[in-house]
């Protein structure tokens, strides 16, 4: 029976081997992904130090345990002789007790806007300082352990009419343990190269991956084929929309990004083309900073900072059917160490931004910096787990009603109303 | 009547999904014949096929073969590997003389500097300029001469001029001028193509041949060839290495040191006759990892000059030796103690008096703060990242039984474990860094006093951990059988760890001759790395290479920069972790280049493919006959076609099969 969804992925093929694709095909396209909802999950891989980074400069005790390392407080006093720069350079005010890094300062604007969202003291109930046990298992979305599969293939509603070969995306040059399972998904590291040069071997090449008896080597190429085609397809969709591949350099922003802000710059291009991303991951490492952290975490914020700001301006009013979720595997210890840096710690940060998020608040149950508030006596204790914050966004936001299916074995707390309904 | 259908389902998956389990735990009994046992031998032992290797080892033996790898130093260098290796000095320089001769040198400022402002104006005056009001700030620039005028309204930030706007043209063009002054100086510093050559000889440069540049290049002097040399794209001097290396020395010395490292490192495998060797080296290299682009506090790309040393003098000597001198030669070296921190961790007791007292006073608005002194380490305090990763990563694994306290533990019992100085990197036990407290590490009491003894002690706890012998054995049989190895077969090489006081030669010969193996399971199982699969495809057609530079970064593009994983875990020896979209195109394309001629520095041996038919080329590339499927795609696809032996290589090296070793 010919399909909708098996003639417009033959077409597709079909007219890529043409070399053109009739306008028809874009516009049909577009029309099955109006309002199609998209996920966006960033890591921060190495255990990111939310409390220099969302910056709890109220607190006495932030600043008895980080004497170096503590970020000073927003001034609230204007220049006395009436110039435009604070006396004292700190945090950005966010709500009067929390000021964010002064290097995320291109996020500031979404905040205002109210589209920004933090989450305090989120984490896992997995009480591991491992960076790798912990990451792997907060992406299998299974706390303390480790399964096949990832909570946000897990997170993709089931194939549709509309469903594509791109509907999971992680940008970068491997698939990460998030998006590994039942769902099709495709690592993108770079849109210009996601081709094969020689186009006479390519339906040789094709056919040898689609007839190999290596499961799981066949599945990629399949997957890798049927990507390239329709990545290439699309270059010509319609007005306004820049191609895929080779468009014009685009927002300075992304620039300053380096690597993240590359990433993100093509994911912003997948989306406006409109080829069919449901779920999308990239993640950004370098945060273990066991020392010299006020001179190493600046430059990389600024990096993560530009490049999520850089995405939004780039994405606009499709701002809306957009939310961006970061987390790390864990935080990092309240009290600095001897070398200007933090070590392992638990308690950790949540970001959520798009154009439905009720942002400029900041959410979750600040537990205190006192000793006995701290967990194990050195760490930020967790009050959110992680999977609440996601449950909300996948179930508000991808339309998974059923989130056991995405966190096996875990019942949601209260919702946080993160989501303008 | 959904749910009964439900449970059957279920109950129907659960059998299969049981019978599907004895099925593979039943792949790793059925051993393989004499002929696959060869090649399997040789996909695994080394890192890749060549040409002739199978009839050697045939002739050899395979028993007697694998006995050899295992002593290197019985197998004669192949000869052509030392000259290729003697361009790259630092290979065989001391640390102390790399340190010294590529640091660079300050060459005096990069860019002309324009005067600073606090040169130019009082303190007064400056406050006032850049915070009091618009009335303020006129007052004083109108009362400076018209030269200084210019210099200052150079130097403002456009935000402070804009309370300034009766200078708004003037400033303006004090800043033009400026910034061509600065243009200049820079270009003059800095000289483009343009500025060095004339047209003819910037398009012999940029896209001549082989010969075309020679030319070019002998006539210039060798002062300004080597400038131009590094304003042209490395990858395009592949006929030319050695010059590539001389202008990269002017401009990043210290890269040059970690780039001979990567080459050699390409070179060896796929020129070494001691495969198994530098297969040993890979891996052992991962497992005790230091990524090259670690930045030390006061030494940018410090770890480039290191990591050489670190292979050769640490890694290397060691990987058929006892795993607990292995473990303490990375402890000790100046690489391992920069990347995972331990240089600067200082024992958390106070040090009031002495040159290494903190010194306090007012800070972020805190009275009595304590303020870093000019050197990290001379705040006091523990750093937990060796104490953890030592145990984690090195020895007993993730699930190896240790606690937070135990991390602490042990990173107190490394305090002073350090290195002497950056310009000079050398272990020093510095005992005013250490703690001379008592500690329990895994249960072991450490006495008070010990010093640097607490260390080696703790060398000693983690070596014969029972963990330990699970954990290396678990890694070994990860790598070289199957991602998910038979507990069998850990077990049977954590054994004989265990006996043999961790003697990986002992470990390896114990896995070679075990059932698992050479058997069904482990066969074709494993699916090659970046390095594993650019190296075995210039293996299979008998690459004649003369530049590795285009195959690092090839290896690199593919997702494996050589030495430049920043986790300590380095990167995986599970094969599936390479899988994804991303790697396959690009593996894709890397083949087509290959066969191509299109990779730089690498010549493909297609004389011997010359009048081959498909199967043919699919054995001498393979080593064995390429899967129905993968034969049955090629036949169907050259059909119609004029298709060249190379064209028909590049499918089989593209394909599923060759992906696997």
């Amino acid at each position: 029976m010919l399909t909708r969804r098996v003639f417009l992925r033959g077409s597709a093929i079909v007219m890529a081997g043409m070399g053109v694709a009739p306008a028809w095909l874009g516009r049909a396209a577009a029309a099955q992904s109006k309002q199609r909802k998209t996920l966006v999950a960033i890591f921060m891989r190495g255990a990111a130090d939310g409390l220099n980074i969302v910056v709890p400069f109220g607190d006495k005790n932030y600043r008895e345990l980080r004497p170096t390392l503590a970020i000073a407080p927003p001034s609230g006093q204007a220049n006395p002789n009436g110039g435009p720069f604070p006396v004292n350079g700190g945090g950005i005010d966010l709500d009067g007790t929390f000021a964010l890094n002064g290097a995320m300062q291109p996020l500031k604007s979404l905040w205002d806007k109210q589209q920004l969202a933090i989450v305090e003291a989120t984490g896992s109930p997995d009480p591991s300082r491992s960076h790798f046990d912990a990451q792997d298992s907060m992406e299998s979305g299974t706390p303390g352990k480790t399964t096949g599969d990832g909570w946000l293939n897990r997170a993709l509603p089931a194939v549709g009419d509309a469903s594509t070969v791109l509907r999971a995306v992680a940008l970068g040059n491997q698939l990460p343990r998030c998006l590994r399972g039942g769902h099709d998904a495709i690592a993108v590291n770079n849109l210009q190269q996601f081709n094969v040069g020689d186009q006479e071997a390519v339906a040789i090449m094709q056919n040898m991956y689609s007839m190999t008896t290596d499961a799981s080597l066949g599945r990629t190429g399949k997957d890798a084929f049927e990507a390239m085609k329709l990545i290439r397809s699309i270059q010509n969709v319609g007005p306004g929309v820049p191609p895929v591949v080779g468009g014009p350099a685009g927002i300075p922003q992304f620039a300053q990004a380096a690597e993240f802000g590359r990433n993100l710059q093509q994911l912003a291009r997948l989306l406006k083309a409109e080829v069919g991303v449901e779920v999308a991951f990239a993640d950004i490492g370098g945060w273990d900073h066991h020392g010299n952290e006020n001179q190493l975490l600046p430059n990389l914020l600024r990096q993560f900072a530009s490049g999520i700001a850089a995405f939004f301006q780039e994405m606009g009013d499709r701002m809306e059917d957009i939310v961006l979720v970061t987390m790390s595997e864990f935080g990092r210890t309240v009290q600095e160490n001897g070398n200007g840096g933090t070590d392992h710690g638990h308690g950790s940060f949540m970001m959520v931004i798009g154009g439905r998020v009720q942002g400029g608040k900041i959410y979750g149950k600040w537990p205190g910096l006192e000793k006995e508030q701290l967990f194990e006596g050195r760490d930020l204790a967790v009050t959110t787990d992680y999977r609440d914050v996601l449950s909300e966004l996948v179930r508000d936001h991808l339309g998974q009603k059923d989130v056991s299916l995405v966190f096996p074995g875990f019942h949601p707390g209260q919702p946080l109303g993160l989501l303008h309904v | 009547m959904k749910r009964l259908v439900l449970a059957i389902v279920a109950a129907v998956l659960t059998l299969g999904a049981f019978l599907g389990f004895d099925h593979a735990a039943g792949l790793f009994t059925q051993k393989l014949s004499p002929e696959k046992q060869i090649i399997h031998a040789l996909n695994r032992l080394t890192f890749g096929l060549r040409p002739g290797n199978v009839e050697e080892v045939q002739r050899i033996g395979l028993a007697k073969w694998i006995e050899l790898q295992l002593h290197p130093d019985q197998i004669p260098e192949n000869p052509v590997l030392d000259a290729k290796l003697k361009p790259l000095e630092t290979l065989r320089m001391s640390m102390t003389n790399i340190v010294k001769e590529y640091t660079p040198q300050q060459q005096g400022m990069m860019a002309a500097a324009p005067p600073l402002l606090n040169s130019l104006l009082s303190q007064d005056q400056l406050r006032i300029v850049m915070t009091g009001t618009a009335e303020e700030r006129s007052e004083v620039l109108k009362s400076l001469s018209a030269d200084k005028r210019k210099d200052v309204l150079a130097g403002l930030p456009q935000n402070v001029l804009a309370y300034t706007p009766d200078f708004k043209e003037e400033a303006a063009e004090a800043q033009k001028m400026r910034q061509q002054e600065m243009q200049m100086e820079n270009r003059r510093r800095n000289p483009q193509l343009p500025d060095l050559l004339n047209q003819d000889q910037i398009n012999a440069a940029r896209s001549g041949n082989k010969d075309q540049m020679a030319a070019l290049f002998a006539y210039l002097d060798p002062d300004k060839r080597a400038v131009v040399a590094s304003l042209l794209p490395p990858a395009s001097l592949a006929d030319f290495p050695e010059l590539r290396r001389a202008a990269a020395f002017k401009r990043t010395p210290r890269q040059v040191a970690s780039d001979d490292l990567k080459q050699a490192k390409i070179y060896r495998a796929i020129y070494s006759n001691r495969q198994l060797e530098e297969v040993l080296v890979d891996f052992w290299y991962n497992h005790f990892n230091v990524d090259q682009d670690k930045n030390t506090a006061q030494v940018q790309n410090l770890e480039h000059l290191l990591i050489g040393n670190y292979e050769r003098d640490v890694i290397r000597p060691y990987v058929l030796g006892h795993f607990k001198d292995l473990l303490l030669a990375t402890a000790r070296h100046p690489a391992m103690l920069y990347y995972l921190d331990n240089w600067q961790s200082i024992s958390p007791v106070d040090l009031q008096v002495g040159p290494f007292a903190p010194r306090r006073g007012n800070f972020n608005g805190q009275a009595n703060a304590i303020l870093p002194g000019p050197f990290d380490r001379i705040a006091h305090g523990l750093n937990e990242n060796y104490g953890r990763e030592v145990m984690e990563l090195h020895t007993l694994g993730v699930n190896g039984g240790y606690t937070q306290d135990d991390v602490i533990a042990v990173a107190r019992c490394f305090t002073g474990w350090t290195v002497t100085n950056p310009d000079n990197p050398q272990f020093v036990f510095a005992p005013f860094m250490h703690d001379f407290g008592e500690k329990t590490v895994l249960g072991h009491k450490i006495r008070a006093g010990g010093g640097e003894q607490d260390g080696l002690q703790v060398i000693d706890i983690l070596a014969h951990h029972p963990s330990t012998a699970k954990f290396i054995s678990k890694e070994l049989a990860q790598r070289f059988v199957a991602d998910d190895p038979p507990q069998t077969l850990v077990d049977r090489m954590a054994q004989t760890f265990t006996k043999t006081d961790g003697d990986l030669r002992a470990v390896l010969q114990s896995m070679f001759a075990s059932p698992e193996f050479f058997s069904e399971g482990a066969w074709q199982s494993k699916i090659k790395s970046p390095v594993e699969m650019v190296v075995s495809a210039v293996r299979a057609v008998n690459g004649d290479t003369t530049d590795t530079y285009a195959l690092v970064q090839k290896v690199s593009d593919l997702g494996e920069p050589l030495y430049g994983k920043l986790e300590p875990t380095g990167y995986s020896n599970n094969g599936e972790t390479w899988l994804s979209t991303a790697a396959v195109l690009g593996r894709m394309n890397f083949a087509t280049a290959l066969v191509s001629g299109l990779i730089p520095g690498v010549k493909p041996d297609f004389a011997s493919l010359a009048g081959k038919d498909a199967a043919a080329i699919g054995r001498q590339l393979l080593g064995r006959d390429v899967s129905e499927q993968t034969a049955a795609a090629i036949n169907q696809g050259i059909q119609n076609r004029n298709a060249t032996a190379p064209f028909i290589g590049s499918l089989v090296l593209v394909s599923p099969d060759f992906q696997r070793r």
